[in-house]
């Protein structure tokens, strides 16, 4: 009696260690940099987009990566496919994610531009946009647009002119006042100045 | 079996240390990996902790935009977003990033409408609790800031507001320039002061109306003088309290006098101000003469002190005022001879007459106890044979005498007692008498009930002595030695008694009164006329007025207490000596409560009364037998409270006088 007794602590003790490290391994799981990879196929190595609709999302605001990936999960942002990746992942996920790219270095392709117009593009920023879009538009709290694909922001333009992506707060007031000062040259010229840039 | 449980218990407690373990590690290797390895192209996070990091730059690139101080929220409401980048900068919280204080701002650009919300408290308290063994003192003003933090969670400013219970009536940065908070002797604590009034008159619109037309709001809004009295200066900064409370009613008055100290100290002479120091709002205070934020000057028709608006004011508590109030000097002021030559005369005379009376007899009371102990040594004077006690007692006061006495003493030391807390209202124990008899009210009644029973007693005194002498009017010798009045010998023995005081004579023999029983005597006779006539001036101040001139209440107010004061160090102490203190009768005579005297004290202190009934046989008539035992201990109870009282009284008296503020 007395040795089936310790038998059957010894048994019930190790299970107790197992069920005590499981958390810890559940934890673990895989890391941001593996998550990353499945990225790759569409925003590049490391987030570094080669394909001209697809954004560089490498060296973006982690928060920025994660308030993106919560509006695709939630309908929220006009969507060809990210809706349904992004509901795949967990919060702690998206935000390991997250500082992964947030850590990388955005390696950039010189993109073609008219240079007339990004000067004009770049007036235009400084005077509506650099508020929000600090120091020309590069990784912020508000995106990632200097030496972004130029086919990219223009799409995204168009979603938020044609009202299919909700407009972030103040935006619309600015991109009406750059407009009226510039006409429909306005957004082109800025897409210019911020594919212009390296 | 029974180290089972045991053994279980412990093997569970390893357990879930062992899966707390796994708790605290994995995070904390997730952390390692959350780390940023090399330079972010981002800006602005705490490498340590993840955190973003919002520098005050980036906050400024739109809140110090000179060019766009206002912004249009999306319901269309403009809101101001302007800060002034180097008055924060220069302001004691200039090192602090913004959002150490506005603390839900985590993202800019704002994802919503930030709301400002910002607690000053707290991370004052931590600061000071942080700081305060500081050996540099460092952030040492911060216990100011605490002080004023404690005050004003106790003001009314801190209290939830009636329409609103969500929100307090006021917070910090309500006054404070949030932004602009300088040190001290710092410009923009100089600016501060001119601005007090604006600042308060933002939710204080009406007050500052009237302030803007009063003497001090004409001085710091108009010609910039910031000197001039600011709400503050009156209201206090953090301890506000509602203007309706005595506690605000308190702090105003005081800080009326931190400038006008020479009105604040003829106010406190008044019977208005008397009271009010004592810590009762019930008597006029400054504001209610002078009007609160409208305070003018007594020459502007529209002030409240104007010749032409004064009796109104006085109609506020006076309903039934008359034109002689406006003769009144409110801060009449009695060492300024030139603007009150009679109230000056009044406090020279009374004074004069204080000093005089109490210098000579305390001259007298000290030669005497020389004498007396200097006798005793040498085995002289009255000394009691124990081998032959008392036995034989003379019959010297009849019982209406023996009561009259009693409530004389009694109802004089009430009087004294009421009476001199409102003359010495600064100190402690004249606030604590008044508080333990109920306030100023309750005080009034008694003094002036106490008053009555003294009057009525006086009078009743005076109703018999005159029936008596009427009635032997064929008889009565008015200078005799049984009389009262004073006489030339009254003269002679008080110059031999101070030749004996010198050992330059023999004691001298007195008759049925001496003369210092005399005075004793006679001098309620005045104290009745000026403390009695002066004290019915005050009592009913608006049938007085409807007679005499406003001036004759800061005359009596004077005179009523110079000659209590006189009364009541003259009393229990020149008094007490002579009949109790002096080393023949110490500790005490019991005489005035037995009404009979050893027949050997009788003719030591009265030998030629005594001499006189002796040869007119009239001697036996007076002997009583000795009281009894039980009538001694009566009298010799009653006598020590009386004595104890009032020496009470006199020490008080003496606090009183010795603490007056110049």
């Amino acid at each position: 009696m007395q040795r089936d007794d310790t038998m059957t602590k010894n048994v019930r003790n190790l299970l107790l260690a197992v069920l005590a490290l499981l958390p810890g391994a559940a934890l673990a799981g895989p890391s941001g940099e593996a998550l990353a990879f499945t990225c790759a196929g569409c925003h590049g190595t490391d987030g570094s987009s080669v394909g001209p609709s697809m954004p560089s999302i490498a060296g973006m605001d982690p928060e920025v990566f994660v308030d993106a990936m919560k509006a695709y999960q939630a309908d929220k942002r006009n969507a060809t496919i990210m809706n349904r990746i992004a509901r795949g992942y967990s919060d702690e996920q998206l935000k390991d994610m997250g500082w992964f790219f947030a850590k990388q270095r955005l390696h950039l392709t010189p993109q073609k531009h008219d240079a007339a117009l990004a000067a004009r593009g770049a007036r235009l920023h400084e005077k509506h946009c650099e508020k929000c879009h600090e120091n020309g538009g590069r990784p912020g709290d508000a995106g990632t647009l200097a030496g972004q694909w130029m086919p990219y922001l223009d799409h995204t333009m168009a979603d938020f002119l044609s009202g299919k992506r909700d407009w972030p707060r103040k935006m619309k007031r600015k991109v009406d006042a750059a407009i009226a000062e510039e006409g429909k040259q306005a957004i082109p010229a800025l897409i210019h100045y911020y594919g212009s840039q390296q | 079996m029974s180290t089972m449980p045991r053994r279980i218990a412990s093997m569970v407690l390893a357990c879930l240390w062992a899966a707390s373990l796994g708790l605290i590690i994995t995070p904390s290797a997730q952390a390692e990996t959350a780390e940023p390895q090399g330079e972010l192209m981002i800006e602005h996070f705490d490498p340590a902790t993840g955190q973003r990091i919002i520098p005050n730059e980036r906050c400024l690139t739109c809140h110090g935009d000179e060019k766009e101080k206002t912004d249009v929220r999306d319901d269309g409401t403009q809101v101001n977003l302007f800060v002034h980048r180097e008055q924060i900068e220069a302001s004691v919280h200039g090192e602090q990033r913004c959002n150490s204080c506005h603390t839900t701002i985590r993202r800019v650009p704002h994802r919503e409408a930030p709301e400002v919300i910002v607690g000053c408290v707290e991370c004052h308290r931590d600061t000071w609790e942080k700081f305060q063994n500081d050996p540099e003192g460092k952030h040492k003003r911060l216990k100011v800031v605490n002080e004023q933090i404690d005050n004003f969670m106790d003001s009314v400013h801190a209290q939830p507001n009636k329409l609103d219970e969500s929100r307090t009536n006021a917070t910090c940065y309500d006054c404070h320039d949030a932004h602009n908070v300088g040190e001290l002797g710092s410009i923009q604590r100089a600016e501060k002061r001119l601005k007090n009034p604006e600042v308060c008159g933002r939710c204080h619109e009406k007050q500052l109306a009237e302030y803007r037309t009063s003497d001090h709001g004409k001085a710091v809004l108009e010609k910039g003088d910031s000197k001039s009295a600011v709400c503050s200066d009156c209201h206090t900064t953090h301890a506000i309290a509602a203007p309706e409370s005595d506690t605000a009613k308190r702090a105003i008055t005081k800080n009326c006098g931190d400038c006008h100290e020479d009105a604040q100290r003829t106010y406190f002479a008044s019977y208005h101000g008397q009271v009010h120091r004592l810590g009762y709002t019930n008597t006029a205070k400054c504001h209610d003469c002078h009007g609160g934020h409208e305070v003018k000057d007594k020459d502007d028709p529209t002030s409240s002190i104007h010749a032409n608006n004064r009796l109104e004011n006085c109609k506020n508590c006076h309903t039934d005022a008359n034109e002689n109030f406006l003769s009144f000097w409110p801060h009449g002021d009695a060492d300024d001879m030139e603007a009150y030559p009679t109230l000056w005369w009044a406090k020279r005379f009374m004074q004069g007459l204080i000093y005089g009376v109490i210098a000579f007899f305390w001259v007298h009371v000290l030669l005497w106890l020389y004498r007396e102990l200097v006798d005793r040594f040498q085995g002289k004077g009255f000394i009691e044979n124990l081998d032959r006690p008392d036995i034989v007692y003379f019959r010297r006061f009849s019982v209406a005498w023996r009561w009259i006495h009693a409530l004389f003493a009694i109802s004089t030391m009430t009087l004294i007692l009421t009476g001199t807390t409102l003359l010495f209202s600064h100190t402690g124990w004249a606030k604590a008498v008044v508080s333990f008899l109920g306030g100023p009210k309750m005080e009034g009644i008694i003094h002036r009930t106490a008053a009555i029973i003294w009057l009525a007693i006086f009078l009743t005194h005076l109703t018999i002595a005159l029936t008596n002498i009427w009635r032997k009017r064929k008889t009565f010798q008015w200078f005799g030695g049984t009389s009262m009045l004073p006489n030339m010998k009254d003269l002679q023995d008080l110059r031999n008694m101070f030749r004996w005081f010198l050992g330059r004579g023999p004691r001298p023999e007195f008759c049925h009164w001496t003369y210092w029983q005399k005075f004793d005597y006679w001098a309620p006779f005045w104290g009745a006329a000026v403390i009695g006539s002066s004290g019915i001036v005050l009592f009913a101040p608006e049938a007085t007025a409807s007679i005499l001139p406003g001036w004759v209440f800061n005359i009596a107010t004077l005179i009523h207490a110079e000659e209590a004061l006189l009364a009541a160090i003259f009393l229990n102490s020149v008094h007490f000596f002579n009949v109790h203190f002096r080393p023949e009768r110490f500790p005490m005579s019991t005489t005035i409560f037995t009404g009979a005297i050893p027949i050997e004290e009788f003719k030591h202190d009265h030998r030629l009364e005594y001499e006189r009934l002796v040869a007119a046989g009239d001697l036996e008539k007076h002997l009583i037998k000795r009281p009894s035992r039980r009538a001694e201990l009566a009298a010799s109870f009653i006598t020590s409270v009386l004595i104890m009282a009032g020496l009470a009284l006199l020490t008080l008296v003496l606090i009183g006088i010795a603490t007056a503020p110049k």
